[in-house]
């Protein structure tokens, strides 16, 4: 459903995407490992239309969308859940997650189901529905922002280091709430640091070093692959 | 005391104008980062467009109201797409500099046109009303009545509507609010629509117990400048209570220590409350 062509990115002068490319198949969770720095979100901006690619092509089944806006994505149901969550700090949490619907504003019915949907993923969320979002824990947080971008009821769902600064319990809540997510049908794009739990979850994967793809694979060859177990999982 | 209620009428009317313009010119720079030293410009055309909407047309003060609001509103829309919108991604003092080419451009625009000439607004609201002791101009009451109001209004607007939310969202959160697909273009033009409205509506509602003149705004655009420094750059409630405060600084100082220092009296309290609190009073939030 997502193709990159040979996309190079820069900052002024700095090249920060190398001529990638990858592909993302409808129904897929493909996970994205690479270190600080690597040019993980430097990607998923690129894909979400933050960032323009100095060179090569992006499309979304079939459509050439390089370039685009970030508003135009969105609505073409590409969903970034970015790092660090960008969440509207003093909203309520609810004003949040409908601000999530924005592309979808004048269906009111649809953004009531997807709500109802997201709080029963999120049942604390329900609770906190009236508190300022940048009141909640970490970890809420973070469920604000992965209910938030559900609300635009992504096709294909970009998850930036979700499990960043999270204890290690609801790291595991978080991937489990990521394949639930991926198995009610929702294509996801995971960048993570946390190698073995992505990937245990993963379809397939990509390694990117210094602005590039510097191996891909499915999940089992990612598992058994002696140079990824030693640079990014430690075993 | 009654010379004290006087006094707080006079802050009262003068903190309510003060307000509108600063919320205006608040909004616009906790949402795009824009200082625009235009803002006072419009706001003198906004006197302007309703003075001659009224001895020109004949047309009835809130016509004229409505009138200068909307030529504003455009006025206002035009220079964010003519001047800011390209600028976005230039170095800030870029903006400040266009910002005071705008402002000198329609003032000469303005100049031109009409001439330097003092002109007085005429009002249907000419009554002197009497409560006890206290005199009140209904001008005065209308000027405080129509500046809470639309405050009012602005609220509601930004907490009740989607359009408002997209504002409000822009402000906390830049990239957050591209991420769920608000559009930029649309929230900077709503934005500096609603500014321009605010300044036209509290030029008309100021300009019947004042003067109309090309370079009414300088002093206001100061002074709505330290009303946002003072209240916290960015926030809404900072430009309202610094409105008031400034508003009220003046007729109680112009009154108790010495009229010829009123306007000195606004920039003496930034200096002391800025020693206070360096950020501002409500710096929660926006920057």
């Amino acid at each position: 459903m997502l193709k990159l062509e040979n996309v190079d990115a820069k900052y002024d002068s700095f090249k920060a995407l190398d001529n990638v490319s990858m592909t993302v198949g409808q129904g897929e969770l493909v996970v994205l490992l690479g270190a600080n720095g690597a040019g993980k979100t430097t990607l998923f901006n690129t894909i979400s239309g933050l960032l323009k690619p100095s060179a090569g092509s992006v499309t979304l089944n079939g459509e050439d969308v390089t370039g685009r806006r970030p508003s135009a994505l969105v609505q073409a149901g590409v969903v970034q859940c970015p790092e660090g969550r960008k969440l509207f700090p003093e909203m309520s949490v609810m004003k949040n997650l409908v601000l999530g619907a924005y592309v979808h504003r004048r269906d009111k019915a649809g953004i009531k189901k997807t709500l109802d949907h997201v709080l029963e993923m999120f049942p604390i969320l329900e609770e906190k529905k009236n508190q300022a979002a940048g009141s909640l824990s970490g970890g809420q947080q973070q469920m604000v922002a992965i209910g938030r971008a559900l609300m635009g009821r992504p096709k294909l769902l970009m998850l930036d280091e979700p499990s960043l600064g999270l204890a290690p319990l609801v790291v595991k809540q978080m991937f489990e709430t990521i394949q639930t997510i991926n198995r009610e049908g929702t294509t996801v794009l995971l960048a993570e640091q946390n190698a073995f739990a992505a990937l245990k979850i993963a379809t397939r994967a990509y390694v990117i070093e210094n602005g590039r793809l510097v191996m891909e694979g499915d999940r089992d060859t990612m598992l058994g692959n002696e140079a990824v177990r030693k640079a990014y999982i430690g075993a | 005391m009654d010379l004290f209620l006087q006094q707080v009428l006079n802050g009262l009317t003068l903190g309510s104008i003060y307000g509108l313009v600063a919320l205006g010119l608040t909004l616009v720079y906790g949402i795009l980062h824009v200082p625009n030293f235009a803002h006072g410009a419009l706001y003198m055309v906004g006197a302007y467009v309703a003075y001659f909407t009224m001895v020109d047309l004949g047309l009835n003060y809130w016509l004229a109201m409505i009138a200068a609001g909307a030529v504003v509103a455009f006025l206002s829309v035009l220079c964010e797409r003519l001047v800011f919108h390209p600028l976005r991604n230039a170095p800030p003092i870029h903006d400040k500099i266009a910002a005071i080419g705008i402002l000198l451009f329609l003032e000469a625009v303005v100049q031109m046109y009409w001439g330097a000439d003092f002109r007085r607004m005429p009002t249907p609201y000419t009554e002197i009303l009497h409560f006890g002791g206290l005199t009140i101009p209904a001008q005065r009451l209308l000027i405080i009545a129509g500046a809470f109001g639309l405050m009012g209004a602005l609220h509601l607007y930004l907490k009740k509507t989607m359009t408002g939310a997209t504002i409000i969202a822009m402000a906390q959160n830049r990239e957050g609010a591209f991420l769920v697909g608000i559009d930029a273009n649309r929230v900077a033009m709503m934005t500096f629509a609603i500014a321009g409205v605010l300044a036209a509506v509290g030029a008309t509602l100021f300009a019947p117990i004042n003067l109309v003149y090309p370079a009414m705004g300088h002093l206001l655009i100061m002074k709505a400048f330290v009303i946002i420094i003072l209240g916290g750059m960015g926030s809404i409630p900072g430009a309202i209570v610094g409105g008031l405060i400034i508003g009220f600084a003046e007729a109680l100082g112009g009154f108790y220590i010495s009229n010829e220092y009123k306007d000195v009296i606004a920039f003496a309290l930034l200096v002391v409350i800025l020693s206070v609190k360096p950020t501002g009073l409500f710096t929660k939030g926006v920057r």
